[in-house]
């Protein structure tokens, strides 16, 4: 067994007289699953501390004696949190456990107000699937049931019902251990008991949403998704969020076409089973009512609509003529297919114009793969986090570290002008004056003496000190994305790269958005520099671009400087706005191309730490939308650029010759297959 | 036998509750012995003593003392459960309010003992005079050299802390009561198997020993006068030594607290309470309101001992003797026990959470004259849901009582069941309590 091999104790205990090798210290609940037996449960969660609540899982225990007979423990124990040890034999289909799960069972259910048929948990509830498996098939309560406020609005994603709740600590103990921010605990005791907020104030969590997923009963549910569907009515298809980098795995459901809820699809590599509330609850814009389904062609001054033939004919013959000054701005998240394509086209045309957010134009380096992937920095032993709120910029990277903080026992120190999250676990908390981060970098790499450097920063001599040792031990991992440039400028990020390779530690510059990587891998692939938004648009005022392409980007959301954005998109000759949600900059297009979403057309993405994942479309697209890759794929064929992509798979092929990063993703590294529904585990 | 006065000797002089008064009746001889012993003998001399844990389990005591590691390579912590809840029990409240210094020398021992670097006495939040009497104890003890660094030359570190508690019965289990200790939600906490003992993990993570007030107490005699002293107390029992307070209340003419040595007839511990008021007995509760009752003539032959006790199907537990008269009914009496339990119930498991507000809703309809064929089995099948299934005694204790009046008196139920009326007739005679 692979357990034996790494050094791990194995005992060998009795489930149902069959005898099994399992882990020192497992937890029996766990260890039955090795024999396909299943124990009931409601408290327990895998990736939480057991806590032995719900008293669901209770088996009859005994030792085996040294004459080889069996002495059963007079009273049964929760499985849960009983850890393996030699000699313990475990019973748990004798009349007493049956008869006990009932009994559990008709306590849970006589406060339970039953409302199954319009509750939103109902059909995907483990409470209903215990109860039909293992339940008493009537009740004997014939009490008044308690009562207790229903649909609590604990926060605008969140609506707590009371009556509903069982009471089993999962949303109190995902606050205190997972998501760290302690929100929720039980207020009240006995048969009173609730959980709730400090004060019922805000339920104020950056991942309040899987306290929805976790609970066993509907009492916690989505304020988006409420009363839309019930959840046999729901298609689930796997799917990845395009929301941030960090790429989570994610179960679309969806009624009718439409898409009515995201919930957390597990991936250990990636999100583990978790989400945070932009992704669960930030897609809702597939549901917009203002999504771009036709073509539209700029006819003296009115957009009119028109066919995908009249509108990509005229861009065609306007790239025949301006298409060494063709400029393209790629946005955050377009496929990785969709990237490529368009890099491929600045190169053929000659161009060599492409812009995107997660340019390193900071650092005037290329492109570089970070060091750590989101497993491996759960192993690092120190993690230099540097910039604002991770938990804000890429939320499950958050949780990794916070994972390796709270259970692995990493020293977290965060290097940031304002408060964050991380602050609350931080080894180390060091808050410097704003603009003054090359200083302290200074400092930590000792080229200037730490009293100056405490002087200047406003941070003491003393935490600088004492950073200065952790960082010079082994382990250290560095954390930085754009932002750090963006507040503090580019010269101190790349003073922070320069400090993380002389302490020989690992440097992760991560992407921030969906397309980032890949967009950078592309244009690096192909021989180019991906350049910032800024650089393109100021090249269309000096004339340098005509002809300028959005690939779904928004420039007045993504650029901070407006006038520069308008004068540009005026000043162009001619401006193509490829965009699945209408947007202001339709207003200057000579063009406007209807995009569909990743669910709709399908794409590859990559990830923060490069792991390419396949999205395949499921829901209907919108009008004449087309996705993004198709768009570019009919593109090139129409100018004879390229040929042979009548899939993402040949763009994907297509790429690998081109760009090194797509030919080792496709041959070397595993796509991550989904997995079954994590829905109601 | 009579009264066995050990503890309570002098506890009606006010004189025991200063430093000096206290050290006249020999007081702080036992520390002094224990300072100049190895700390494995204190142990072994508890051993010898037989003495067992008084809060209501009767687990050896020195096992839990010897059970902390006796190569300390981190801090050591004791702590004394001062947070009297079960009803009808009082006695802890008469020794930390008379006796304060037996409590402090005793605990001090067991510092001494187990290499404790302080000790924290968790004390009811309703027993004010306890706490302040206690703290006047404790000043004194400081001031004399009894406690803080260096106790009496020896060396020996040792502090002392007050913690209130809020008002909360579960925390009188003592792993919620650690919990609490520490800030957080007073609910208990796993135990051995499925977690260390506290004696490995306790109290803030540390190593720590956790006894009931009374057990700390008999400590300061067990090392004055030697464990073999201490073990011909109570010799006549099975295997229960020394002296054990019992709380006596109820119809009696004299409630309050009686200590006597073990073996000594129930019957006689009512004798010395003064007997009945008006009327027979009819039942007993012996042990505080949790331990299941017993009729009148298993009193007459319960011999009060740990194992004896068991032979009339029911406990010594903490010690809160409750008898009551025949004006008493069963019915209303478990119904009042009932919703204590369902009141006090922490909601961490659902078997007590649940279960503990089902059988008061159950009795709350059949006093109200609602009840239906099959209630008392319903109840006993509640009550027998309960027991065993939660994850902290104090589901058992919810479901004994009502198990045990079930079992004691049926056809009182069976009665009220039918008619809708108590069977018991006539004036009630109002209970006492000291």
């Amino acid at each position: 067994m692979a357990a034996e091999m790494m050094g791990v104790d194995m005992v060998t205990i009795l489930v149902d007289d069959i005898e099994l090798q399992v882990p020192k210290g497992e937890l029996i609940v766990e260890s039955v699953k090795r024999l396909g037996i299943e124990i009931p449960i409601f408290c327990y969660h895998p990736r939480m501390k057991p806590v032995g609540m719900c008293r669901m899982c209770l088996v009859e225990t005994g030792t085996k004696q040294p004459d080889g007979t069996i002495r059963k423990m007079p009273k049964p124990q929760a499985s849960c949190t009983l850890p393996a040890s030699e000699g313990l034999a475990i019973y748990t289909q004798t009349p007493q456990i049956i008869q006990d799960r009932k009994g559990v069972l008709e306590f849970l259910l006589i406060n339970h107000p039953l409302d199954c048929p319009i509750c939103d948990r109902g059909g995907e509830c483990p409470l209903q699937n215990n109860t039909l498996f293992y339940g008493p098939s009537t009740s004997r309560h014939i009490e008044f049931k308690r009562h207790a406020p229903k649909a609590i609005p604990l926060s605008e994603h969140v609506t707590l019902d009371l009556e509903r709740c069982i009471q089993c600590g999962r949303c109190v103990r995902f606050t205190e251990e997972i998501s760290g921010d302690g929100q929720l605990a039980f207020r009240f005791r006995g048969a009173s008991m609730q959980p709730s907020t400090f004060a019922l104030s805000a339920f104020e969590s950056k991942f309040s949403g899987n306290t929805i997923e976790i609970c066993p009963v509907g009492a916690l549910t989505s304020s988006q998704s409420r009363f839309r569907a019930r959840p046999w009515d729901l298609e689930s298809s796997a799917g990845v969020c395009t929301l941030c980098s960090c790429g989570c795995n994610v179960w679309f459901d969806h009624r009718i076409g439409k898409l009515v809820r995201v919930n957390g699809r597990t991936n250990n590599a990636v999100n583990e089973e978790w989400t945070c509330d932009q992704g669960k609850f930030g897609h809702d814009y597939y549901n917009h009512n203002e999504r771009q389904a036709s073509v539209f062609i700029r006819t003296s001054a009115r957009l009119e609509s028109t066919s995908w033939t009249v509108g990509l004919g005229e861009i065609v013959t306007k790239l025949k003529s301006t298409g060494t000054s063709a400029g393209f701005l790629l946005g955050p998240k377009i496929s990785n297919e969709a990237g490529f394509l368009a890099c491929r086209a600045a190169t053929a045309l000659g161009s060599r114009q492409v812009a995107g957010i997660d340019s390193r134009v900071e650092l005037g380096a290329n492109f570089e793969v970070p060091a750590d992937s989101l497993l491996s920095l759960e192993q690092a032993k120190v993690i230099v986090s540097v910039g604002p709120s991770l938990a804000d910029t890429l939320p499950i990277v958050y949780l990794r570290v916070r994972k390796a903080a709270s259970q692995k026992g990493a020293k977290v120190i965060s290097i940031h002008s304002s408060p964050t999250e991380l602050d609350e676990f931080a080894f180390l908390s060091l808050c410097h004056k704003p603009g003054t981060l090359s200083l302290l970098i200074q400092g930590l790499d000792g080229s200037l003496a730490l009293e100056e450097v405490a002087l200047q920063t406003g941070v003491s001599a003393q935490a600088l000190k004492e950073a200065k040792t952790v960082l010079e031990g082994q382990g250290v991992s560095f954390i930085a994305t754009n932002q750090v440039a963006h507040t503090e400028g580019s010269a101190a990020l790349s003073d922070l790269r320069r400090l993380a390779k002389k302490l020989e530690a690992n440097w992760n510059h991560f992407c921030e958005t969906a397309s980032g990587f890949a967009s950078l891998a592309s244009c690096s692939g192909l021989g180019m520099e991906l350049q910032s938004p800024e650089s393109i648009l100021k090249k269309c005022l000096s004339g340098d671009i005509k002809f300028l392409w959005l690939v779904d980007f928004d420039p007045f959301e993504l650029v901070k400087d407006r006038e520069l954005v308008k004068q540009a998109l005026e000043e162009v000759e001619f401006l193509v706005v490829q965009s699945a949600i209408a947007s202001e900059a339709s207003h200057y297009a000579s063009v406007v191309l209807p995009q569909s979403l990743p669910a709709e057309g399908g794409g590859s993405f990559t990830n923060l730490d490069g792991q390419l994942q396949n999205f395949d479309a499921f829901l209907p697209k919108i009008g004449m939308a087309r996705a993004d890759w198709q768009i570019f794929a009919e593109l090139l064929s129409r100018m004879d650029l390229a040929a042979g992509m009548f899939s993402r798979q040949d763009i994907l092929q297509m790429a690998a010759k081109d760009v090194p990063y797509f030919k080792e993703a496709l041959t070397g590294k595993q796509d991550h297959q989904p997995q079954p529904s994590g829905a109601g585990v | 036998m009579a009264e066995r006065k050990l503890l309570l000797e002098h506890s009606h002089e006010t004189s025991f509750r200063t430093r000096a008064g206290y050290e006249q009746t020999g007081g702080y001889e036992g520390l002094k012995k224990a300072l100049g012993m190895e700390r494995q003998a204190i142990i072994d001399e508890v051993k010898t003593s037989g003495l067992r844990g008084r809060g209501g389990a009767g687990f050896p005591t020195w096992i839990k003392w010897n059970g902390l590691p006796k190569e300390k390579k981190t801090s050591h912590f004791i702590i004394c459960n001062a947070d009297e809840g079960e009803p009808g029990t009082f006695k802890d409240k008469e020794l930390i309010e008379k006796c304060p210094f037996l409590l402090v020398e005793g605990m001090t021992i067991a510092g001494v003992a187990t290499q404790a670097d302080a000790g924290y006495i968790y004390i009811r939040g309703e027993y004010l005079d306890g706490a302040r009497s206690l703290r006047s104890a404790i000043d004194e003890a400081y001031k004399a050299g009894y406690l803080g660094k260096n106790i009496m030359g020896s060396g020996v570190n040792f502090d002392l802390y007050i913690h209130m508690g809020a008002g909360s019965y579960e925390c009188g289990e003592e792993t919620a009561l650690m919990s609490s200790l520490m800030g957080e939600r007073g609910m208990p906490r796993l135990k051995f198997p499925h977690a260390p003992l506290p004696t490995i993990s306790g109290v803030f993570e540390k190593p720590t020993l956790i006894n009931n007030v009374e057990t700390y107490c008999c400590a300061p005699f067990i090392l004055k006068n030697g464990g073999e002293w201490y073990a011909t107390l109570g010799a006549s029992t099975k295997n229960s030594r020394g002296t054990k307070i019992f709380s006596v209340s109820g119809h009696v003419k004299k409630p309050g607290n009686y200590e006597i040595e073990f073996g000594t007839p129930l019957q006689e511990l009512l004798e010395i309470a003064g007997g009945m008021v008006d009327g027979d007995l009819k039942f007993c509760v012996p042990g505080g309101s949790s331990v299941p009752m017993i009729k009148k003539a298993e009193v007459e032959r319960a011999i009060i001992g740990y194992e004896e006790m068991s032979e009339v199907r029911s406990m010594v537990g903490s010690g809160g003797c409750m008898f009551f008269n025949d004006s008493t009914c069963v019915v209303t009496f478990t119904w009042r026990t009932a919703q204590f339990y369902a009141n006090e119930s922490c909601g961490k498991c659902t078997p007590c959470r649940e279960g503990t507000r089902w059988m008061v809703q159950i009795l709350d309809r059949i006093l109200a004259g609602g009840g239906n064929p099959g209630d008392a089995e319903l109840l006993q099948q509640v009550a027998s849901q309960i027991d065993g299934r939660s994850f902290c005694p104090l589901g058992d204790a919810a479901a004994w009582p009502v198990a045990a009046a079930l079992r004691v008196f049926p056809e009182e139920f069976a009665y009220f069941i039918e008619n809708g009326s108590s069977m018991v007739t006539g004036a009630k005679t109002l209970a006492m309590a000291p």
